[in-house]
């Protein structure tokens, strides 16, 4: 053990995700695969229920048979998950953003300011990541490149929220049942899309494709913190879990001199 | 009135009968707080008009049962047709005689239909009918000043119409305009007439006094097919050349029903019906196909045509997978619906291909395949937002395989390496700084 230390430094524990934070992480996880998979189901109806015997001869044109029409709806819910995985995710987006500036423990606005030191800081990280050497000190904070990935992943999710809405919107016909106000907000916030992106069928298209962005997100994600709990030895894929990770006072490049 | 020059105000469209600018009309959801003061503005409009171009109570009682006679259209086809068009407009029963009286006094009321960069297919849709229903007949029937595909004068002498008419009728003729109106060069890419004007001009000059304008066909509306990508003429839609407030009837063709029920609205209130973001009719254009297609239960069931002639197709299941545009689409194809009311593209087995959408010529393609299936447009880069996509994933997963690679190997070196310097006993201080 004293051996370790001195290599390592000493380890000491840091608190890094609150139980609220934990829970957001993984509601937000289980609800963006929810909408991946649902998703692809509603650009792509993979699967065909209530099938007739020529759509049903091999795996590609349909497995499953639920017999009639009325007792299939599987579109229906597919949309209806997908809708449900979209409110968590808009519920989600809006406590981040309120987190973001408001937290108690560690807002992440502060991983940003003052600018150019924490730029200058992800910038460190970033060649870290290509040379190994040099590592910045992370501890009891998020660190400034991560922050800004997050940040621009959550912009992704944002984008996907007001194009999601404007498909969501067209078949409003002026009104709702819980009023007027609740269309014209949508289309107040998201009409916009509408000309950016060239219609409906564009907004489809960008919905799609963005969602391609946030897969590679995930898988991005998922690999640096693997890597970052393998090179560093800090235990940094067990924030999420246990909302701890361990900090030590010596990088390894340090120890190794 | 006429030279009213707010683009923006629909009541710019008023021809000068009916000054009344703050006369609210609303009828998709109630029509005013003041019914029986709309009703009368209605009354008194319709017998100002009756005045106007009918020439006594014979003529006016037997104009319209003379012409329906003449295509076997009984008086009771045609109230029925007047009551369908009552309930299409979103009026209440009331209105029904007034509907009717508005078809009667639109037989009458000058119109000047041009024809701009387009297929005359707005017109082969209205004049061609094997059964017309009266909504064809009314429009065969109206009062045209200037129509090029039917009017008995040629060269000089139709100019002198249509002039005349203008002058004549300011601010009360129906102007109908179909076809994209190509800009490019000055609009010399579109000439019309023996003194070969543009389109351009031709246009513009007729908008200006008319009582109402209205954009028949894609074309018309939003440029169409001679506005498609990458548009040589740079042909726009009406509404981009002139100032006036332009009533867009879009689809390819327009179905007849919407003409003539916004013009009956017009000779009903003297002022365009209610028009959406992309200036169309309200009550025509509110509903999305998809929403309205009777073959949704069978989108919400998962059925679906795989492939042109499969047993699903027999049975009428949904046509998203063959690229039926319904979902991005807003007309009353599945109510209203075409070829003298009796079908529409998914009834008759086709997916909608979006034609009453801006440009649907670039945004609906691939009309027989899926809107997933269409190519995204990114410069230098043809592929669908899942072959990209998916392009994308794979460089990112090989930028992940070969940092990981890289980690690996350089790790292994460095440990390497650290050894040997241990075993050399010659480490030497890392200078970085850390904080």
């Amino acid at each position: 053990m004293q051996n370790k230390n001195s290599k390592y430094g000493e380890i000491q524990l840091v608190h890094r995700m609150t139980v609220i934070k934990r829970i957001i992480h993984w509601s937000f996880f289980a609800a963006i695969i929810n909408n991946i998979i649902t998703g692809f189901y509603i650009a792509y109806p993979f699967l065909i229920f209530g099938k007739t015997p020529t759509q049903a001869d091999s795996l590609s044109t349909g497995v499953l048979n639920s017999g009639e029409t009325y007792q299939a709806f599987i579109m229906t819910w597919m949309r209806e998950f997908h809708f449900i995985g979209a409110v968590i995710i808009d519920v989600i987006f809006f406590v981040w953003l309120y987190l973001a500036f408001f937290s108690w423990k560690e807002p992440l606005y502060k991983s940003f300011i003052p600018f150019g030191d924490k730029l200058e800081e992800a910038w460190r990280m970033l060649k870290h990541y290509f040379t190994l050497k040099d590592r910045p000190k992370t501890g009891r904070y998020q660190d400034p490149l991560n922050a800004i990935i997050f940040t621009l992943f959550h912009l992704l999710i944002l984008l996907q929220m007001l194009t999601g809405f404007q498909m969501y919107v067209a078949s409003f016909t002026g009104t709702s049942a819980v009023g007027a106000w609740w269309p014209w907000l949508l289309h107040f916030s998201t009409d916009w899309t509408l000309v950016v992106f060239g219609g409906l069928t564009g907004v489809t298209l960008v919905h799609l494709f963005i969602m391609w962005l946030i897969i590679i997100f995930i898988a991005y994600h998922v690999y640096i913190e693997v890597w970052r709990s393998v090179m560093w030895k800090e235990g940094d894929i067990l924030i999420p879990f246990g909302g701890y990770k361990y900090m030590r006072n010596k990088s390894e490049s340090e120890s190794e001199s | 009135m006429a030279s009213n020059q707010d683009s923006n105000s629909k009541n710019s469209n008023s021809n000068g009968n009916n000054p009344e600018k703050d006369f609210k009309w609303d009828p998709l959801r109630f029509i005013s707080k003041k019914p029986d003061e709309v009703l009368k503005k209605v009354d008194d409009r319709l017998d100002e008009l009756e005045k106007e171009y009918f020439s006594g109570k014979k003529d006016k009682e037997e104009n319209l049962p003379n012409i329906l006679e003449l295509y076997g259209v009984s008086r009771r086809d045609f109230l029925k047709w007047s009551a369908f068009l009552t309930s299409a407009l979103m009026l209440p029963y009331i209105f029904e005689p007034r509907v009717a009286r508005a078809a009667n006094i639109l037989t009458r009321t000058p119109f000047i239909w041009l024809d701009m960069a387009d297929c005359m297919g707005n017109t082969e849709g209205f004049l061609r009918t094997a059964h017309p229903t009266p909504a064809e007949i009314i429009l065969n029937y109206v009062s045209v000043n200037y129509m090029e595909s039917i009017m008995a004068p040629a060269g000089y002498q139709a100019e002198a119409r249509k002039t005349e008419t203008v002058k004549k009728y300011k601010g009360k003729y129906i102007l109908v305009v179909e076809g994209a109106i190509p800009t490019g060069m000055d609009g010399k890419f579109l000439t019309i007439g023996a003194k070969g004007d543009t389109g351009l001009k031709i246009t513009r000059e007729t908008a200006k006094h008319a009582g109402i304008i209205i954009a028949v066909g894609n074309c018309a509306a939003y440029g169409g097919i001679p506005a498609a990508n990458p548009n040589p003429t740079s042909a726009v839609g009406l509404s981009s050349v002139t100032n006036r407030s332009v009533i867009n009837i879009p689809a390819c063709p327009a179905n007849p029903v919407n003409l003539v029920g916004t013009l009956v609205e017009y000779i009903l209130i003297g002022k365009a019906p209610q028009l959406d973001s992309l200036g169309r009719p309200l009550w025509a254009y509110s509903g999305r196909l998809h929403d309205n297609c009777y073959r949704r239960g069978h989108f919400e069931a998962g059925e679906y045509v795989r492939e042109w002639g499969d047993d699903g197709a027999k049975k009428q299941y949904c046509l998203y997978m063959m690229g039926c545009k319904g979902p991005f689409t807003w007309n009353n194809c599945t109510t209203a619906e075409y070829n003298q009311d009796i079908s529409f593209p998914m009834r008759a087995g086709h997916g909608c291909i979006g034609c009453s959408q801006p440009a649907f010529w670039d945004r609906m393609t691939p009309f027989e395949k899926p809107n997933a299936d269409a190519k995204i447009i990114i410069p230098g880069i043809e592929a669908t937002a899942d072959e990209f996509g998916v392009g994308l994933f794979a460089a990112a997963g090989a930028g992940i395989a070969a940092h990981a690679i890289y980690t690996g190997v350089k790790k292994k070196k460095e440990h390497k390496k650290s050894k040997n310097e241990k075993n050399d006993n010659s480490g030497k201080n890392d200078d970085n700084k850390k904080e």
